[in-house]
Parts: structure tokens; C-alpha cells; sequence
């Protein structure tokens, strides 16, 4: 076990295209880490790297303190689960997860009792004795997912790699074998380094994410302190379904303006002066039926656009002076649905609420 | 065909049922595609008459096939009555035909097999139209209930029908291509060197006596084998780098590189054949296994190269991404991970480097002037000089020859099969 740093690291492709730009990212010891982006955000790339399935173009990958740029990936002491999962097709599961035991030399040999007492730890762990002598065409995608994951582990890795594992298994399956991948990380505590664009298994994994966009960090926290402390637009917008509304105006002297739409903005705001970016995310719109509006400036007349009932939430597309603003309400205890309004009905929402936010750009 | 059988209750009031409309009977759809087919392969054996010069005796067959074109077109519709009185009429003129020409041939297999591509068409006809289910619809003797139970009936006959048109066809097929092979292993066991006559009339073992008791065959044979397994060996130990390096890596000229080989299958072996013959005579490699395994390595190599690149390209690569991570080098990928799963392409391309050595003709013909040298075809060839030609003892030995060719096809097939299907990799 150790800690990665990742130092200024730059991949450039041949073609000129900057996959990574500049990525400074300390993953610690035992910590899992998600990497979370879009597609072609630079996520993979940062993992092939670490690897050292591509060469590094600047800046340098430091595993347990000392520069790995240039070693070859079999010596960087990581474990690897891909997403197609390369279980070697000709060989059974036994051979596959010795495999790379056979392979070490020098001070990473291991004798053949230790071997295949590894394989046998492996295989109780991840309960995987009665596949030992199939070949992986004969496991389904869940047991060949967990040879995979036993491959890399039984290695004893310092760093456990992860590219998408989960995506190519079925939603149901998907989510059990979430569970387990926290469940093993918890028993086992490897520094874990793991990719995806999936944002609930970045929320529900990580220890800490980090979140890429266009080759660049954008910022790495705690899940939910990315989710309730996004600190650009962007990480705003990536996390959280629905999406966060974000309406791009100008703050001035405590009221928002945006188009035909201007609000007050609530207290925690209104020191803010100038163009930016109001967010707020649908949970937090309150719809509030014609009746009981306060009139207060923070309220805002809306029209109901459109309706989308997801059985325990209600998605409501709320038309306010030429902008679209998604609101959530949740079904409550013992309530059948939702029932703020039917297409085209004269709501009023209350924006001015103590987790909306004001971005720069 | 049969898709429309939606039962109709009311049947048999006003016009005619959807079923009444759509039914007709298996046997006449069958006369429908099988007359026209009978005709063609009618036309075909009367052309082969008459390049045999024979053509002025089968004008009558020339009647038959006008007849069995008139057939087809005039078919009963179920309806009118005439139609099928006229169809009865020409089946039997057809019936009759055939038989004539019959009597006035001899009673061999060939004139069998000929005679019959007009009495049996005929016959089914005339059958199918007099009696049965068909003949009373030819009649115009059907009422709704009869059409529906029709529709039912020709759904359970037509695969019978379609079984038989099918193996009709194989048999015939199958029949063009061992044709050949049943020729000259008559010729290699009929004694003396004659060309044609009946078959397996007689049985000897002398021509094979005289092949394998020679010694020129048992010295080609070797020559032809170092040349074959040099080719295969040499061929390979190139093809299978030159195709994982054309597959894997980007190098400067990679794109032109593949353009060439191509290019170079598309020259006719012909055209750089006096070159060829130059350079060997230079290097004083005529006359030697090794002038044959070099220009036969040549020649084979683009396309194992071409046929090896394509099955490297089908392993993934995340394959040697995880052996990479596994602690393997470069060479230990390739030889425990990617070679492993790309044998049967090896076998393939082995198989074909093989062949191509052990077949080729021109180049051993023109390389080798001692007869010590010559290679297998080489050396049957030599046997039907202009004068005394062997025939026996050529058939024979081509018999003997082919031998290691399908040997090494049915070990291979299960290989071949897989490396031609060769997506079947999976990571």
C-alpha cells in the first residue's frame, strides 16, 4: 500500500490532442479514489498513465514516494481490473490469476506453494472455487468479473487500478457487485485509484472523487461536498440527477437578472455584484401553490411546461421569463403523487433558499 | 407462400375464399420451378451431344424441351377444365419422347441419368394432374373446405418437397466435382495406359507397384517435403513477426509496406520468371531445395503475412494490457498470450505456405533441370512426355501425391474453421 502523486502530469497525443493537462492529484494510502468525467475527459488516460500502459509526456506519477515514469507497467507493483475484463481466454481461472505470480522475478518471485495458496485465498474470497479449473467463455459476466478483480488482487498490489469495471453488467448485478467492490476495499483497505462516468458509483464508492473535464481537474473532495460545494459550473451540472439549474445573469445589489427573469437572491448571496452563474438544484425549489405565496422577492411566477412523474419523485419543467428551471418534489409518506400543478398551470417558486449558489463562470 | 391459410367461416358463399384464391396444390408449384429446370438441364445435355457431334439424333430431345416449356406455361389454374386435358396431353408426348430416346440409347449411366431429366419430370406430371388431391383441383373439382385442407396439406408436404429438390440438386453437384476423382482412379488401377472406357472394369496394382517401387518418385517425394516444410518453417518464422508488427505497431512506411505486398501478389510469377532464374543462377541455387524454399517463401508471404495481421488484429489489446500488468515483457506477451490464441491463424497460414510449395509447378520446373532435383509435380510431369505417355503410372501417383493434401485438411479442419471465423476471440 501507498500513496500516487500524480505531479503536473501531461499526456499530448501524436495528433496534438492534450488528453491530460497538468493533473496534480495525491491519491493517499488506503484512500479509494474515483476519477469521474464525461467520455474523453481524461479519466482513462490518467489510469493508463499511472500504469504505464502510455508514456507521459510531462510531469511525473510518484507511487509510494519514489518516480515511476519510466518504469515498465509489470514493475510498478499495480493490480488491474479492465472493462472488458482480459481474463486470458486460453487458460482457466486458476491459471489466470496465477499468472502474474509466475511472472515476478527478482525479489517479487513466489515460490509455488505460495502461489497456490494465493490462488486458493483469492478464490475463497471472492468465492470462486468452484470456476477454478473453467475456462472464463464458460463464467458469466459477474463471475468473470470477479476473476478479474481477484487477478489484480492477489498480487497484493500497492495500487488496485479500476477502468469502468461495473459497466459492462447488468443494472441489477451492477449494483450488487458495487457493493461488494466497497465491502472488499473496506476489508482489504488497497489504495484504490477508479474510473467511471457514473456518478452514483462515484457518490457511493469513493472515499474522495475527483472530477475531470477536458483533461483537467476540476476539483477532488468528498462526494457529498461536491455535491452540496461544487466548485465550478461545471462539477455543478455533472453531479446530481436532475441536473442542477444554473441560469446565466448578473447579480446586482442583492437581485439576479437574467433575461425578463430577476429575483431577489437570498441572504448569503447578496453581497454578490456581477455576471455569473445562479444555481440551484431542483430538490431545492420549493413550488408554492398560488394561495400561500408570500410575495416576498425571492419568489418567482412560473409556468408548469411539463411533467414527468418517476413514481417516488415528480420532475416538473417550470417555464420563468424565458428560462427552464427543474424542480423535484419528493412523494411523501402515505401520499399517492406529487400534485403541484398539470401542464400550463400559474405556479410561483421560491429560488431564494440557503443552498442556492452564485458561480463565476 | 403458405402464410395466407386465415380461415374464412363463411366459406363458399359469393366469390371465392381468400384460401380458394391462394390455394395451389404442392405438386403444381413444384412442377412450376422443377419444368423450366428440367428444360435447361435438357438444353444442357444437347449441347454436350452435339460438341460430341452426336446432336442430329437428339432432335426429338430438342421436341421434348419446347414441349416442357409449353408444359410450364399452360399448367392448370384450378379452374378451367381444358388446361388440364392439355397439360395431361403434352406430359405424355413428353413421356413418350422420352422413352424413344431411351430405346435408341445405350444402357450406361450416363444415357440413364440423361433419359431421365425428361421421363421422370414428365411422368410426375402427367401423375400429379390424372390423380390425387391435385388431379381433382386440376379438375376444377374444389370447394372452400377442400382449399383449406390443402393449405394444411401443403404446409406439411412442402419441406418433403423442398428436401428432395435440394438433395436432387447436391447429388447433382456433388456428382460435377467427384466426377474426376472416380476418372483417374479408374485410369491408376485399369491395367496398361489407356484414356477412358467403362469404369472399374478391371483392377490392378501395377502402376502403383511401378510408382512407388521406382526410386525417382520416393527422391521427389523427399525433394518436394524439404521444400514444403522448409517453406512452411521459413514462412512462418517471417509471416508471424512481420504480421503481430504490422498489426501492433505504428512505424514509418508501415501503410506502404502493407501496399506492396499486395501489390506484389497482383504480378503474374510469369513475368519476373527470367529474372528469377538469373538471380538463382548467380547465387548457384539452381538445382537446390533451398533456390526453391527462398523464392517459394516469397511468394507465399504477403499473404500469411495479410491473413496473420488480420487474426492479430481481432485479440484485444486490453488482453496484452492486462499481461503487461502481469509482469510480462513485450516478447513474453506476444509468446504467452497472443500466440497462444491465434494458433488456428498459424495453422491456417502454415497450412497454406505448405500447399502452395507442395503444389507449385512453373518455377520448381524452370529452377530444376536435373532430375535429381525435380519436386513431386515436377516429376509427373516427366512421366507424359511426348511420346509414351505413362497415363497409369501419372494417375497413380497423383493419387499418392494428393494423399498428404487431405491428410493435413481433415487434421486442419476444425482449425480452419475457427481461424476463418476469426472474430470468435473474446476477451
Amino acid at each position: 500500500m501507498s500513496d500516487v502523486e500524480f505531479i503536473g502530469t501531461t499526456k499530448v497525443y501524436d495528433d496534438g490532442t492534450v488528453a491530460l493537462d497538468a493533473l496534480d492529484l495525491t491519491v493517499r494510502e488506503g484512500e479509494f479514489l474515483v476519477l469521474l468525467g464525461p467520455s474523453g475527459c481524461g479519466k482513462s488516460t490518467a489510469l493508463r498513465l499511472l500504469a504505464g500502459l502510455e508514456d507521459i509526456t510531462r510531469g511525473e506519477i510518484r507511487i509510494g514516494g519514489s518516480r515511476v515514469n519510466d518504469l515498465p507497467p509489470g514493475a510498478r507493483g499495480l493490480g488491474m481490473v479492465f472493462q472488458s475484463y482480459a481474463l486470458y481466454p486460453h487458460m482457466t481461472v486458476r491459471a489466470n490469476l496465477a499468472f502474474g505470480l509466475r511472472r515476478g522475478r527478482g525479489d517479487a518471485r513466489v515460490d509455488a506453494e505460495e502461489i497456490s495458496a494465493r490462488v486458493e485465498e483469492a478464490a475463497e474470497m471472492l468465492d470462486l472455487h468452484k470456476w477454478l479449473e473453467k475456462k472464463p467463455r464458460e463464467l458469466s459476466g459477474g463471475q468473470q468479473q470477479r476473476v478479474a478483480i481477484g487477478r489484480a488482487l492477489v498480487r497484493r498490489p500497492k495500487v488496485l487500478l479500476m477502468d469502468e469495471p461495473l459497466s459492462n453488467l447488468d443494472a441489477k448485478l451492477r449494483n450488487r457487485m458495487r457493493f461488494e467492490l466497497r465491502r472488499l476495499h473496506e476489508a482489504h483497505g488497497t489504495t484504490t485509484l477508479y474510473v467511471t462516468h457514473d456518478q452514483v458509483e462515484a457518490m457511493t464508492l469513493a472515499d474522495r472523487v475527483a472530477i475531470l473535464s477536458e483533461g483537467r481537474l476540476q476539483q477532488s473532495s468528498k462526494p457529498l461536498e461536491a455535491y452540496h460545494r461544487p466548485a465550478n459550473s461545471f462539477v455543478a451540472s455533472f453531479l446530481g440527477t436532475p441536473a442542477m439549474n444554473l441560469i446565466e445573469g448578473a447579480a446586482e445589489g442583492g437581485v439576479f437578472t437574467a433575461g425578463e427573469l430577476s429575483f431577489a437572491l437570498p441572504e448569503h448571496l447578496a453581497g454578490r455584484d456581477g455576471p455569473g452563474i445562479f444555481g440551484i438544484r431542483p430538490e431545492d425549489v420549493r413550488i408554492l401553490d398560488n394561495g400561500d405565496g408570500s410575495g416576498s422577492p425571492g419568489e418567482v411566477p412560473c409556468r408548469v411546461g411539463g411533467v414527468e412523474h418517476l413514481g417516488s419523485d415528480t420532475v416538473y419543467h417550470l417555464e420563468a421569463g424565458g428560462n427552464w428551471i427543474r424542480a423535484l418534489r419528493r412523494r411523501t409518506a402515505g401520499q399517492a403523487q406529487g400534485t403541484a400543478g398539470g401542464q400550463d398551470r400559474e405556479v410561483r417558486v421560491s429560488l431564494a433558499v440557503p443552498a442556492a449558489l452564485i458561480f463565476e463562470e | 407462400m403458405n402464410g395466407n391459410t386465415h380461415n374464412s367461416a363463411d366459406g363458399g358463399q359469393g366469390s371465392a375464399t381468400l384460401a380458394e384464391r391462394w390455394y395451389v396444390p404442392v405438386e403444381i408449384r413444384a412442377l412450376r420451378v422443377w419444368l423450366p429446370f428440367a428444360a435447361l438441364v435438357n438444353l444442357l445435355i444437347l449441347a454436350g451431344e452435339a460438341l460430341r457431334g452426336n446432336g442430329a439424333e437428339q432432335l426429338g430431345v430438342l421436341g421434348a424441351i419446347v414441349l416442357l416449356l409449353i408444359l410450364r406455361a399452360s399448367l392448370p389454374d384450378g379452374r378451367q377444365r381444358w388446361r388440364r386435358y392439355a397439360g395431361q396431353g403434352l406430359a405424355a408426348a413428353i413421356l413418350v419422347l422420352g422413352l424413344l430416346s431411351l430405346l435408341r440409347r445405350d444402357a450406361t449411366f450416363y444415357d440413364l441419368w440423361a433419359t431421365s431429366w425428361l421421363v421422370v419430370p414428365s411422368a410426375l406430371a402427367l401423375y400429379w394432374m390424372s390423380a390425387g388431391l391435385s388431379g381433382s383441383w386440376c379438375a376444377g373439382a374444389q370447394d372452400a373446405g377442400a382449399a383449406e385442407l390443402g393449405l394444411a396439406r401443403n404446409r406439411s408436404l412442402a419441406p418433403r418437397f423442398e428436401a428432395f429438390a435440394l438433395h436432387t440438386f447436391l447429388i447433382h453437384a456433388v456428382a460435377l466435382v467427384v466426377a474426376p476423382v472416380i476418372w483417374i482412379v479408374d485410369v491408376s488401377i485399369s491395367p496398361g495406359n489407356i484414356l477412358g472406357g467403362a469404369i472399374f472394369d478391371a483392377f490392378t496394382l501395377e502402376h502403383f507397384r511401378a510408382v512407388l517401387g521406382g526410386e525417382a518418385f520416393w527422391l521427389w517425394t523427399r525433394n518436394s517435403l524439404v521444400v514444403a516444410l522448409g517453406t512452411t518453417l521459413v514462412g512462418l518464422l517471417l509471416a508471424i513477426p512481420a504480421g503481430y508488427a504490422f498489426s501492433r505497431y505504428q512505424f514509418a512506411g508501415r501503410k506502404g509496406a502493407m501496399f506492396v505486398f499486395m501489390l506484389i501478389q497482383m504480378f503474374p510469377g510469369i513475368i519476373i520468371l527470367v529474372p528469377y532464374f538469373m538471380v538463382m543462377k548467380t547465387l548457384g541455387l539452381l538445382n537446390t531445395s533451398l533456390g526453391l524454399i527462398v523464392a517459394y517463401s516469397v511468394t507465399a508471404l504477403p499473404l500469411c503475412v495479410w491473413m496473420l495481421k488480420g487474426f492479430f488484429d481481432a485479440v484485444p489489446r486490453a488482453l496484452e494490457e492486462a499481461a503487461l500488468l502481469d509482469g510480462c515483457n513485450r516478447v513474453e506477451v506476444f509468446f504467452f498470450v497472443v500466440l497462444p490464441l491465434s494458433l488456428p491463424a498459424v495453422a491456417i497460414t502454415a497450412l497454406f505456405s505448405f500447399l502452395t510449395a507442395w503444389n507449385e509447378f512453373l518455377l520448381a520446373l524452370v529452377f530444376n533441370t536435373s532430375n535429381d532435383a525435380y519436386t513431386l509435380p515436377v516429376g509427373l510431369a516427366s512421366m507424359i512426355p511426348a511420346t509414351g505417355q505413362l497415363w497409369g503410372d501419372f494417375a497413380a501417383a497423383s493419387i499418392v501425391v494428393s494423399i498428404p493434401v487431405v491428410i493435413l485438411f481433415v487434421l486442419f479442419q476444425r482449425s480452419l474453421i475457427q481461424g476463418m471465423s476469426s472474430g470468435a476471440v473474446k476477451g
